[in-house]
């Protein structure tokens, strides 16, 4: 395609095969982003009447079908954003049983041909932080000190919002370039503990707060900081998450703690792209939301959304992101995959369970679909990229030992899924079965040199035998210690 | 559909690691494995490798790889396997033990003053000195140049005489 005519598709951001629907949707997006009342950067006007002249051409028919044929040959190479996919096996066999095949992808920023240095988004952050009776103490002055610390470490750019929440949440610090710093340290110095964990009014209040100042030229980020159990308002919670994740708000989770219910906050972030820590001594809440910043602001695309139609016999069975930030990823389209960093990419590793009713043809599609992602520099959409997975259908299984890549992707992730086992066993009331991954989960660690660890493994094995209970910190601990260390390995064989 | 080599758990074709035990389905020696257990070995665990005064040292015959035998006085030899707590302080499997029927806790040697004495654990292929099959748990002594075979995998015995006494 010639550079100096620009490609409508483009501009829009759609497929070529896009349909009436999409162009719209597409046009009004981009119409709501760059209209004159509203941008603010230089030559954004100029993208704003591109648009339109898009949407004239392609929204007729005969004129599109016109423009089509003018068209050169697509190149399927996307401009802005690289992908890679590599399969545990290089083809499937012809078998009357289930069958399991891996996938690993990874997205990471295209080499731009000037080495100019990739710009740091701004943020719009609102920090949601909870202020129940447990927080008395300690974890509630560091939290405090860590608010502030982020107040005075915003660049002139940044936004950001402070919620503190109980039964009822209570706008601390409004989102606004406002920069009354000495007024926002006050009033967050004055916060008081009181009441219990109720998440939603938190939540309600973040998301407000953030809209006001919604930008997706910006990183719409909310940290939310718990140290409780929320009861019977998780459905709402998590809705709203995914209405955030709609408008492109990434969701964090730090709990504190042993009470904090780990599943629901994975859960919650996982709609948004987003992962859940562990904070197990209130110390490291400077360093957890420090090191967040950090990542926050050297985002490059604050989210690829993988959508995608089912296929017959075929399911994803499981699937994680490995980096940047390992977390559970959902198996039902679409799914947020997570951020691309500037420094590091986004791999996420699926495992497909392949039916046998699938395997007549000679090949089989696992998926088909595309990525969007959304680069928050970037005022003109990315193109989607197409993802489509086949495998061979062959008569012999082949050989060859799995690419290295995804070998080294499952093998960090093992232990991690040891722990996910027993832990679905021991919630299942299987305690002999969670007992028994526990122990060959120690085995692992031990072989690893990883002692302590697998002293914890064993302790709650013993735990989950005798009283059918895992004790205070114990699964939090192993969950979130396999993660770290699955994380780790990922960190030593980038670098 | 593949049966794990390690528990015997059924699992479904095209998987790479048990659900059941969490070993590798094959390839028992890929690199990864060996990474994982190489890397993190040093970490809290005693390595025999390497002592300046060794009292003596085992020549891996198929290798040509020595080890010394340094600071304690008995060392069990035999090879890691992933999936088992087993730790013998002298870990062969990087020296294709796995193949030369090498047990995992294999057998042991013990300086008592100036005398060797090796003993079978009780492995599967048995141990040999110069040829002849030693009974298990049972110790035998051993010089200066015999060779100890564990299995298949010949090994001399490097007695140094000077830190011996």
């Amino acid at each position: 395609m010639s550079s100096s005519k620009p490609d409508y598709y483009e501009i829009l951001g759609i497929l070529r095969d896009a349909s009436q629907e999409e162009i719209k949707r597409a046009y009004f997006g981009a119409a709501q982003r760059l209209h004159p009342d509203k941008n603010v950067a230089a030559g954004e006007t100029e993208l704003f009447l591109d648009t339109q002249q898009a949407y004239e051409v392609l929204s007729n028919p005969t004129r599109r079908k016109l423009y089509d044929a003018t068209l050169l040959p697509e190149i399927e190479v996307n401009r802005v954003v690289k992908h890679e996919v590599s399969f545990s096996r290089p083809n499937l066999v012809q078998l009357g049983e289930p069958q399991l095949v891996y996938a690993l992808l990874e997205a990471g920023p295209r080499e731009q041909k000037t080495k100019t240095k990739l710009v740091s988004p701004p943020l719009n952050l609102c920090l949601i932080l909870d202020r129940s009776t447990s927080m008395q103490g300690d974890k509630f002055d560091i939290v405090k000190a860590t608010a502030i610390q982020l107040l005075h470490s915003l660049r002139p750019q940044d936004v950001l919002s402070i919620v503190a929440f109980s039964d009822f949440a209570e706008v601390i610090v409004p989102a606004s370039l406002d920069r009354d710093k000495k007024k926002h340290e006050g009033r967050i110095q004055m916060m008081q503990v009181s009441g219990a964990t109720e998440i939603y009014s938190g939540l309600e209040a973040g998301v407000k707060e953030i809209r006001r100042t919604l930008d997706p030229q910006r990183v719409n980020h909310i940290i939310l900081l718990t140290d409780g159990k929320t009861y019977g308002d998780e459905g709402a919670c998590l809705k709203l998450a995914e209405e955030a994740a709609a408008q492109n708000i990434g969701i964090t989770g730090m709990g504190i703690g042993h009470e904090w219910n780990d599943v629901f906050l994975d859960a919650l972030a996982a709609k948004t792209g987003g992962s859940s820590a562990y904070i197990s001594k209130p110390r490291d809440i400077e360093r957890l939301l420090v090191d967040k910043f950090k990542t926050l602001i050297s985002t490059y695309a604050d989210d690829v959304l993988l959508e995608f139609k089912e296929q017959e016999h075929i399911k994803i069975n499981y699937a994680f992101r490995l980096q940047p930030e390992g977390g559970s990823v959902e198996v039902e389209s679409p799914i947020h995959l997570g951020p691309i960093l500037q420094e590091t990419s986004l791999q996420v590793l699926f495992e497909f369970l392949v039916g046998p009713g699938m395997l007549d043809g000679d090949t089989v599609t696992l998926l088909d679909g595309f990525m969007k992602t959304l680069i928050t520099a970037r005022p003109i959409p990315v193109p989607p990229i197409r993802l489509k997975l086949t495998r061979k259908i062959m008569q012999n299984s082949s050989t060859a030992p799995p690419p290295p890549q995804i070998l080294n992707a499952l093998s960090l992730l093992n232990l991690y899924r040891m722990q996910e086992r027993a832990r679905t066993a021991a919630d299942a009331g299987q305690y002999d079965e969670a007992v028994r991954h526990l122990q060959n989960l120690a085995t692992h660690l031990l072989s690893q040199g990883k002692r302590s660890l697998a002293k914890t493994a064993l302790f709650e094995a013993d735990n989950l035998e005798k009283k059918h209970a895992w004790s205070l910190a114990g699964n939090k601990d192993i969950k979130y210690s396999t993660r770290a260390l699955l994380l780790s390995g990922a960190k030593e064989k980038a670098g | 559909m593949i049966v794990c080599p390690h528990c015997k758990e059924v699992n479904m074709t095209g998987a790479i690691f048990c659900a059941e035990c969490g070993a590798q389905m094959k390839d028992k020696d890929s690199q990864v494995t060996q990474r994982n257990i190489m890397n993190n070995s040093s970490d809290d665990q005693y390595l025999p490798f390497g002592g300046s005064n060794a009292w003596g040292s085992l020549h891996l015959l198929d290798t040509g790889q020595v080890l010394p035998l340094a600071v304690r006085n008995e060392f069990t030899i035999g090879r890691i396997s992933e999936g088992q707590p087993i730790m013998p302080d002298i870990d062969l499997s990087t020296s294709q033990a796995f193949a030369a029927g090498v047990s995992r806790l294999h057998a042991v040697i013990r300086r008592e003053g100036a005398r060797i004495i090796i003993m079978d654990l009780g492995s599967a292929n048995g141990t040999y000195v110069n040829g002849k099959r030693i009974s298990p748990n049972v110790e035998q002594s051993i010089h200066h140049g015999d060779i100890v075979a564990l299995g298949k995998m010949k090994i001399q015995i490097l007695v140094n005489n000077n830190q011996g006494k």
